[in-house]
């Protein structure tokens, strides 16, 4: 009686177990089909890693997809992909158009805070670290003059490389020479930041600030690296004043955010 | 003493049954039904779970939302004040890849101090005690097996059960997909993630998958999931393989009627509770046990109940 019991048992554990290796070679083709389609999928411009993101191909088994950098951003720029989005399912993303970082943090405290390091803390470190000592060997005797917090986190957001931003020279304002006036992005845009000339600590709507320029240039005023990442420069073709993005633009996309356009004229292709 | 502490006791040779005249309900002087459906709507270590798990899963939502900082993050990957948490089976994904990969030196410090934390907590308080403590999907599947219970008892629908060998091929198979395909795969159909993150973040689409799963359960095999598949809860049994915290049982207050394992997620576990089976006065549940007290609510003679092994040795 035992005996045969048992016989079933093992019977009934190989087919059920044959069945469950079927689910499982399923599970892994369809994770193979989507991390290929996703590592495609990433060169799109709504489609940033936050700042510090490593390879791809690391980020993509790294991240645990815990949501701590999306919880600890003060303007709720990360935001975790949903099936259907085309990119791997709950991994960090951030959309600059409808919410750019702004580095408003100051300390980029979503790398710091991620426990697996697939937002690389290291480098931003160390560049902080190198940028206070720099500063206070240049202050000599007034060493004591220079705050570290300041330097350091000038120095840390310099190197954030989450890609490079683009003009459109077709549909930018500047380029067809005209200027811009009023809101940006219309007075419904909940899209937040820390405008450069901004004495606050905090962000603040996009859609309470007036603009007035003759000729447009939102992209180069409030981009909150400054002159090092982009300028106003005369166009080569017909000497209109446009903007040109230098090696030091972090791909923030303060500047996408800003864009008073209908479809941005500025993107930041992801690094 | 030790050997008791790690022996389940289930190789010796069982104790002689009860007589009739010994049983409870006899000492007792009244009859056995009467005896057996005294406890039946004692609810009282389920309503006290329930309450623990909705406040905790709550508290994560409440927390995100008001920008409290107490619980951050989601049941992947947590901070609880500050202090880092993380599951342990996506832990152990990432270290199974990384190993081969070479990126497990980039892990940070919060990453370890996160896992042995929360490995430290779960061995103290038994292992799969997060499954019925923790998990909000064990919550929706506990709904589900009401429904379930309803339709077997209404002849509708046939039990079905599985070898509760399959969770080991679910828990070596879904580590193997991790290393071959370099992607955290169970993430993508982890009922508790998918669960707990569409409580903080919102829906998503996969918000379909879990309830295809409740659905199953409910029509076709009871409690499906965290029986035969879900490999966290396989890491939490061997965790808690040698808790302390356990549920105890004796045997001098058992009157074989068998009302725990019809309650019990994994009823393989109490097999000492059968006439003749049990092999020492006192047993306590093996590994896959969540601790959820259902079969300590419903017990008629007070068998069964929440202990700290070897605490009696201490004392």
């Amino acid at each position: 009686m035992e005996k045969k019991d048992s016989g079933l048992n093992r019977r009934n554990f190989l087919k059920s177990g044959l069945v469950a290796t079927g689910a499982l070679a399923l599970a892994g083709a369809g994770a193979f089909m989507l991390d290929r389609n996703t590592v495609q999928a990433r060169v799109r411009p709504d489609f940033l890693r936050p700042p510090g993101a490593i390879n791809e191909k690391d980020f993509i088994y790294g991240c645990i997809k815990c949501g701590l950098c999306v919880q600890i951003c003060p303007v709720q720029a990360i935001k975790l992909a949903k099936a259907g989005e085309g990119v791997a399912f709950g991994t960090p993303y951030i959309n600059p158009r409808i919410q750019a970082c702004d580095f408003s943090c100051d300390a980029l405290q979503c790398v710091e805070t991620c426990p697996t390091a697939v937002l690389n803390f290291k480098p931003f470190k160390e560049a902080g670290l190198a940028a206070v000592e720099k500063a206070t060997q240049e202050a000599g005797a007034d060493f004591a003059k220079v705050n570290p917090f300041e330097v350091q986190k000038v120095a840390m957001k310099q190197i954030v490389r989450m890609g490079k931003a683009r003009v459109n020279t077709e549909t930018c304002l500047a380029h067809h020479g005209l200027g811009f006036k009023g809101v940006s992005r219309g007075t419904d845009f909940r899209g937040i930041y820390r405008a450069p000339e901004s004495a606050n600590a905090s962000a603040s709507p996009l859609a309470e600030k007036q603009f007035d320029r003759e000729v447009c240039n939102l992209c180069i005023t409030e981009c909150p690296i400054g002159p090092k990442a982009i300028v106003q420069e005369p166009s080569r073709s017909n000497g209109n004043l446009v903007p040109k993005v230098l090696d030091g633009c972090t791909g923030c996309g303060v500047c996408v955010m800003v864009c008073p356009t209908r479809e941005t004229s500025i993107i930041v292709e992801p690094s | 003493m030790l050997n008791d502490y790690f022996s389940s006791g289930k190789n010796k040779e069982p104790l002689k049954p009860k007589s009739k005249d010994e049983l409870p309900h006899s000492l007792l002087g009244i009859s056995y039904t009467e005896w057996r459906d005294a406890k039946k709507k004692n609810h009282k270590w389920r309503n006290i779970r329930w309450g623990f798990l909705l406040f905790m899963n709550l508290l994560f939502v409440v927390s995100f939302t008001f920008d409290l900082s107490v619980l951050e993050g989601s049941l992947s990957g947590s901070r609880l004040i500050g202090f880092y948490l993380m599951d342990p089976f996506n832990a152990l994904q990432l270290l199974a890849i990384s190993s081969t990969t070479g990126y497990i030196g980039h892990l940070t410090m919060n990453f370890w101090i996160g896992l042995i934390t929360i490995l430290l907590f779960w061995f103290i308080f038994g292992g799969r005690g997060y499954c019925s403590w923790m998990c909000p999907y064990h919550f929706l599947s506990e709904l589900a097996e009401k429904v379930h219970l309803y339709l077997v008892k209404k002849k509708k629908i046939r039990e079905r059960t599985y070898n509760i060998g399959l969770k080991l091929v679910f828990f070596i198979g879904f580590l193997l997909l991790a290393v071959l395909t370099r992607n955290l795969v169970f993430e993508d159909l982890n009922m508790v993630g998918i669960v707990s993150k569409a409580m903080i973040y919102g829906p998503s689409l996969l918000l379909l998958w879990v309830l295809a799963m409740l659905l199953f359960e409910a029509f076709v095999s009871r409690r499906f999931w965290c029986r035969y598949v879900c490999p966290i809860g396989t890491t939490w049994s061997f965790v808690g393989k040698l808790s302390p915290v356990a549920i105890k049982f004796e045997h001098d207050k058992c009157g074989y009627c068998l009302e725990c394992q019809k309650v019990c997620l994994v009823p393989h576990e109490l097999w000492f509770v059968q006439r003749g089976k049990a092999t020492q006065d006192v047993h306590f549940v093996g590994s896959d046990c969540t601790r959820c007290g259902l079969c300590v609510d419903v017990c008629p003679g007070n068998a069964l109940n929440y202990a700290v092994k070897g605490a009696s040795a201490l004392v």
